[in-house]
């Protein structure tokens, strides 16, 4: 890696070193918060999915008849 | 065409202009990175949309024919150099203090967004200033190729942040809010503002500002108390998690986007000149045969590249682009060159407005005077065509610049072409520049105009337009070009 040669500063350096540290807590928040969405989204999808299977019994039977009607 | 100066503060290599090509050594130890970087596909992206410039390696026979030219600067010589890239040329360079807030404002959007786009691809931008950027007509294109780096994927900080606050946001917040034009920012500073340079221009309440807060007051604050001494500020802190690091990255961009929009210069600012087209002294037929007059001179004369000097709103400099010139217009009204930057860009026209006094053009700057070339220089046989529209009064007058001296420099800066509009001292807007002075013009007609054209151009055909005080000449530079 080249050395970078700009001038980083000093006060803007420390502060987006702080703000950082403060997005680094929000980046696990929205982690944790994903994970409880996923979770969620699992179990309604799973019913969601179940249901689903149900509806296309009814589906297939009329493609069914309708080819029985040919 | 002698060398320009080399580019000398990236250790990784440096640039310059050579026998009209532009040339980038690289250092042997970062070759692989800049080429590896060349085929990202972020490089690829901003290359075919024409916002990164276009870069090839020159092969050993052009490398070799090139280190034997005497010609080449001593630095070439001096440095481990390991390869030679080409880049595409962009026709005229110009700086951050040429331009108007409207462009720096450009110039920022087109820095963050190469800098979110690299860091997808494992890269990071190294520094972050205008200077990395040159203008393609109104359109930013991005040409310190070798300002990305491959970052440390754990690395949560972007060293180049207090830089980019430094020479985009706070220029773009300083002459927002106390209209501090951005000629002045860079002509002194290379590097632009330091948050304790604009702490000192806010009131107690302008302080406590959210954006001024962030931008100004807290930085301020941190470094007064930190110690400058300590060096363990600087060191690298690296995460262990690198989703995170990166989470922290792109934050920080989009924060950084937010408030360069935030500071996106207004459209309806209205100055002593961007008014002038609504409200100058011609009627209609006369503004048409004026206009008539232009597109008869671009049509025979083809100018393949213009400038437009006292462009004002650019409606003329538009009549160019439309004809196929490349235009450069100028004006010293940052308002007006904003404007043509707008019409420029939504109409997708090839001009590139400058603010730029032609009586005190933009000086030679930076290091031994030749990191930044003078205007006159970048200027001097540029131009196949020169527009001068209503422009000659207040050069004369304003500036009190003698008519010889202002034929001379256009004779300089045009290699063909040159529109002028010769305005007489009876006319209303000379006499109300001229405050009591008309004795020191009471000579000046057009017999005595068309006599000292004589030295340098031949006149093609002149026509006064009705109902003023004024006539346009169509003017042939003697000699051929520079």
């Amino acid at each position: 890696m080249i050395i970078a040669y700009i001038d980083p500063g000093l006060g803007a350096l420390l502060w987006q070193t702080i703000i950082a540290a403060f997005v680094g807590l929000l980046f696990y928040l929205k982690k944790t918060r994903r994970w409880i969405v996923g979770v969620f989204r699992k179990m309604f999808g799973r019913s969601q999915k179940s249901s689903d299977t149900v509806a296309e019994i009814p589906a297939k039977e009329t493609m069914k008849s309708k080819s029985d009607v040919r | 065409m002698p060398p320009s100066a080399p580019s000398f503060r990236d250790p990784a290599g440096c640039c310059c202009s050579f026998n009209g090509r532009v040339l980038r050594f690289v250092a042997t130890d970062a070759i692989s990175e800049f080429e590896q970087f060349l085929q990202t596909n972020c490089a690829r992206q901003f290359i075919a949309r024409k916002q990164f410039v276009s870069t090839r390696r020159l092969n050993e026979d052009e490398t070799a024919a090139l280190r034997e030219s005497p010609e080449l600067p001593p630095v070439f010589h001096a440095q481990p150099i390991g390869a030679v890239f080409e880049h595409e040329r962009i026709p005229f360079p110009s700086y951050p203090h040429e331009w108007p807030p409207e462009m720096l404002w450009a110039a920022g959007r087109l820095t963050l967004e190469l800098a979110q786009a690299a860091l997808v691809d494992g890269f990071g931008l190294k520094d972050a200033t205008p200077h990395n950027l040159l203008f393609r007509g109104s359109e930013p294109v991005f040409i310190d190729a070798l300002s990305f780096e491959r970052r440390h994927p754990g690395d949560p900080i972007w060293k180049p942040h207090a830089q980019f606050v430094r020479t985009f946001l706070l220029p773009l917040l300083a002459n927002r809010r106390w209209g501090l034009p951005l000629a002045e920012i860079f002509t002194t500073r290379r590097d632009g503002l330091e948050p304790e340079d604009v702490y000192r221009l806010c009131g107690p309440l302008e302080k406590i500002k959210p954006r001024t807060l962030s931008l100004v007051s807290i930085p301020t604050w941190l470094s007064r108390r930190a110690d400058p001494d300590d060096q363990k500020i600087y060191q690298p802190h690296l995460l262990a998690n690198t989703e995170k690091a990166r989470f922290i990255l792109e934050s920080l961009f989009k924060r950084l986007e937010r408030t360069l929009d935030s500071l996106k210069p207004v459209a309806q600012k209205k100055s002593v000149w961007s008014d002038y087209m609504a409200t100058h002294s011609y009627d209609d037929p006369a503004f048409a045969a004026k206009e008539k007059f232009v597109s008869e001179a671009l049509r025979e004369f083809k100018p393949a590249r213009v400038l437009d000097a006292g462009a004002n709103t650019g409606h003329f400099s538009a009549l160019a682009a439309q004809a196929g010139a490349e235009v450069v217009a100028v004006d010293l009204d940052a308002a007006c060159a904003g404007a043509i930057w707008r019409r420029a860009r939504e109409l997708k026209l090839d001009i590139l407005p400058l603010v730029v006094n032609l009586a005190h053009p933009s000086p030679a700057l930076g290091w031994r005077n030749a990191e930044c070339p003078s205007f006159l220089d970048r200027a001097t046989g540029a131009f196949d065509g020169v527009l001068m529209l209503a422009l000659i009064h207040h050069l004369l007058v304003t500036e009190r610049i003698p008519l010889e001296e202002i034929l001379r420099l256009a004779y300089e800066v045009t290699n063909s072409l040159l529109v002028i509009e010769f305005v007489e001292p009876k006319d209303e807007m000379f006499r109300r520049l001229t405050r009591g002075r008309e004795a020191l013009h009471a000579s000046l007609n057009a017999a005595v105009f068309e006599q000292a054209c004589t030295p340098h151009f031949e006149i093609v055909r002149s026509l006064a337009l009705p109902g003023t005080q004024r006539r346009m000449y169509c003017l042939k530079r003697k000699g051929g070009g520079n």
